[in-house]
């Protein structure tokens, strides 16, 4: 097969020494970035590109590109260990991944949640050479219609984060929502509830809101108690169980199908993907209610989803030349900067280039593994680490990691700011997941819609036109209508069987 | 007593007239000493990193680089279509350390919204240079029945605001072009704003969900190659070398100009020398054999203008805005 062909001749520009240590350098970097709390890989890979100036197009982009989707494998570690997200699209693992460090399985999590996100970024890649074609045709087949009814019905599935109080997750929920129509009005232009500050006309940051609701909350919340260190029940082994693998197989199957799908569409972000590998592995478990108390099905599932993402993410790249998030824009502008325009023309024009690259997402996630699972070993050593030294360093890096994603010190503010809110939210015990969900989901239903009825001129029923769309709405509106049917069939049944008795 | 008074108060003024004099000296050898070994002069960016504005902005800034001797760092401070930055630029020290991008339309657009409550006009910027124009233009898809201008304009009187055109926002440059297109043809289209930015508009465009992709020379060099689109026509004075055989609208009979254009200001204030050194170096840079390689790589159309042409060119926009910035409302 062509492609496969392509394949062979993209691993000898990728195994080339000096290319096997750009792939290495950017992985350690990415890593790293991905643990230190709020520091994202937008900044890293920007604070990057002037130095690749001087190397090989190929090596810095395989650089660039390790850093990338390296920091999917960093940010899960302080979310296992310490509830504190190292990245945006591993707050959701905090859930679980936390829950199973206080039970002394932390080394058990981190290892699930390195596998996961091999196999999600070898099988998102997978994805980009044999399917690239097929799945991004796919991909445009949504416009703003089909994207619209995507949301909705991904919020329906909001439901599904309830846990214990379904009015409080309502709550929450629509307590995102309101957050998310902070910022500019995306058709008329004019700012709402923006308090004049133009600092939030594009909505209020996303990353600042996380890192202050999960990650400073939860730092909040332990001052409280007089904890010397954070895991205080024996370390099991490291090595996950058989059972543990089993139960992973099937979340970290189906974590890299959403998330290598959802990086397909452009407008989805990690933090999406994961969140929905979430749901969706609470949706299909025997025992939804146990969710939060460290099931390793609540870590397999989204770590893979976030690093099939970033890597699917890389599929519009190549073969439309649209950057999928604005991550993957920065990769783009390094493209350029170095001369080379990502597209389906790259293939023809530095077909070594393109296909050395990709063939370096195998060798990146490959070391990355190599990387990440000896290293368990260490970090979980951390958990030794007195508390106030360790958490004095991480606010301390948190507040860097929030002012890098703009240079702007109005985002310390704002994270600090929902750092109090989320620590009260905890206090009165609210779930903190509904609210990200609809933070990410809101703006993009209301923009996708907004866009779908500019197309229509303001007519409704170009929802309708689309086949896609109907599908997905009607999905959606099964799965809200589906509650009420139990609930009548329960009723019917105790009726039925009072008659009987 | 009157003696005393006086020996006191003619030292003083010897004093005061000595300190003058050495300031005015080391002000002078300070602007010549311009910029100082070693200190970092920050260009601030409204845009997002890696974006073509950004990109263009870190070629010229490697460039500066060489001929200033001391490094040039690029900050992002994206936002508020650029406003964030801008405010940061017009507020910072009029030392020559901190410059920015100045975009067209945004820079404009953002003091001339009274909504948009910019803390600063026009005369908050003192220019240094006009680096990039990038003309906008219409495209459609390879296999659209539309095969020149003249089509789309037919198709959009026969079916007023039915023809779907993209733009990346309200008050985007595309959206300027579209309005003077709309007025000077007398049609109506359906423009769709896609205010994340031109990576959403033409994946809607390359699905199929829009008739005419509006966007910039800069933007469509991949998909130009690859031959999935057709460029109907550049809002420009000549044509693009990077669209060999593309017409502009002129030359189709519509007198149409329009552009996204990137510059660079120091805050007002700046003294003269410093702005000086500044344009002067951004003059060669542009003018570098090496600088215009990078840029024609990137497909970013150069096209230096000094401060005054840039001063002249920049009133001729805010006419134009002012005329059509009613008609986004």
């Amino acid at each position: 097969m062509e492609a496969l062909q392509n394949l062979l001749m993209g691993f000898t520009v990728a195994l080339a020494p000096q290319n096997l240590l750009f792939a290495f350098l950017g992985s350690v970097l990415g890593t790293a970035i991905g643990v230190l709390p709020g520091v994202g890989p937008v900044a890293g890979v920007a604070m990057l590109i002037p130095l690749t100036f001087q190397m090989s197009p190929t090596g810095a982009i395989i650089m660039l590109t390790a850093l990338f989707y390296g920091t999917q494998y960093g940010g899960t570690i302080t979310s296992i260990l310490l509830n504190v997200p190292g990245e945006a699209a591993s707050a959701i693992t905090c859930l679980d991944g936390y829950a199973m460090a206080k039970q002394g399985r932390a080394g058990v999590a981190l290892s699930i949640a390195a596998i996961g996100s091999f196999v999600g970024g070898t099988i998102a890649t997978i994805a980009l050479v044999l399917a690239a074609g097929p799945l991004t045709r796919m991909a445009l087949q949504f416009g703003p219609v089909e994207f619209f009814a995507l949301i909705v019905l991904g919020l329906s599935l909001l439901m599904g984060l309830a846990g214990k109080s379904m009015v409080k997750a309502l709550m929450m929920g629509i307590f995102g929502l309101i957050l998310a129509m902070v910022g500019m009005d995306p058709v008329r232009g004019l700012p709402r509830f923006t308090f004049g500050r133009m600092e939030f006309m594009d909505g209020i940051g996303f990353v600042p809101v996380i890192m202050g609701l999960f990650g400073l909350a939860e730092i909040l919340v332990n001052t409280e108690e007089k904890l010397t260190s954070v895991s205080v029940a024996k370390m099991s082994s490291l090595v996950p169980g058989k059972k543990e693998i089993g139960d992973s197989v099937g979340p970290i199957l189906r974590g890299s199908v959403i998330g290598t799908l959802l990086g397909l569409v452009p407008g989805m972000t990690g933090s999406a993907s994961s969140f929905l590998s979430y749901i969706a592995e609470k949706k299909v478990s025997k025992y939804p209610d146990r969710f939060g108390t460290g099931m390793i099905e609540g870590v397999a599932g989204p770590e893979t989803a976030n690093n099939a993402h970033a890597n699917g993410a890389l599929i519009p790249l190549f073969t439309l030349g649209i950057p999928a998030s604005p991550t993957v824009a920065v990769i783009m502008g390094a493209f350029m900067m170095h001369g080379l325009i990502p597209g389906p023309f790259l293939f023809k024009e530095h077909a070594d280039v393109a296909w050395g690259v990709i063939a370096s997402f195998y060798v990146g996630n490959v070391i990355l593994l190599i990387l990440n699972l000896p290293l368990i070993g260490i970090w979980v050593k951390i958990l030794k680490i007195p508390y106030g030294l360790l958490f004095a360093v991480i606010v301390a890096f948190m507040m860097v990691g929030a002012y890098s994603v703009s240079n702007s010190t109005f985002d310390i503010l704002v994270m600090v700011l929902f750092g109090i809110v989320g620590y009260l939210l905890r206090k009165l015990d609210f779930p903190l997941a509904p609210i990200v969900l609809t933070l990410i989901l809101g703006p993009l239903m209301e923009r996708s819609l907004r866009t779908a009825l500019d197309m229509s001129q303001g007519d409704f029923g170009i929802i309708f036109e689309s086949p896609i769309a109907v599908v997905l709405l009607s999905l959606a509106a099964v799965i809200l209508v589906a509650p009420a049917f139990r609930f009548f069939r329960k009723k019917t049944e105790t009726l039925s069987g009072e008659e009987g008795a | 007593m009157v003696r005393f008074d006086l020996f006191r108060s003619a030292k003083l003024l010897s004093i005061l007239m000595a300190s003058g004099l050495v300031l005015a000296v080391s002000s002078a050898a300070f602007a010549a000493e311009f910029p100082e070994k070693g200190k970092t002069i920050q260009m601030l960016v409204g845009f997002a990193a890696g974006g073509s504005t950004d990109v263009g902005a870190r070629l010229m800034a490697s460039g500066m680089e060489k001929e200033l001797g001391t490094s040039v760092l690029v900050v992002n401070k994206p936002g508020a279509s650029g406003q964030i930055a801008y405010t940061a630029l017009t507020q910072a020290k009029p030392d020559g350390y901190t410059i920015g991008n100045t975009n067209f339309p945004s820079s404009v657009v953002s003091y001339l919204d009274p909504a948009r409550k910019a803390t600063y006009a026009r005369k908050s910027f003192e220019l240094l240079a006009l680096h990039v124009i990038d003309p906008a233009l219409f495209a459609v898809k390879a296999d659209s029945p539309f095969k020149t201008l003249k089509d789309v304009v037919d198709a959009a009187k026969a079916n007023p605001r039915k023809v779907k055109i993209s733009t990346t926002g309200i008050q985007s440059d595309e959206a300027f072009a579209i309005l003077q297109f709309q007025k000077m043809t007398g049609t109506q289209f359906a423009m769709v704003h896609f205010a994340q930015g031109v990576a959403s508009a033409m994946t809607a465009f390359l699905g199929g969900k829009i008739d005419v992709l509006c966007a910039n020379v800069g933007d469509l060099l991949s998909q130009f190659k690859s031959g999935e689109v057709r460029i109907l026509g550049i809002m420009d004075d000549e044509s693009s070398p990077f669209y060999p055989g593309v017409k502009t609208f002129e030359q189709q009979g519509y007198k149409l100009y329009n552009s996204s254009s990137r510059g660079f200001a120091a805050p007002a204030g700046t003294p003269k020398a410093v702005v000086d050194a500044l344009s002067g170096a951004m003059k060669r840079v542009s003018a570098s054999e090496d600088h215009k390689k990078r840029m024609a790589d990137m497909g970013l159309t150069l096209r230096y203008m000094d401060p005054v042409q840039y001063n002249a060119y920049w009133s001729e926009y805010e006419k134009t805005l002012i005329e059509l910035l009613p008609l986004t409302k």
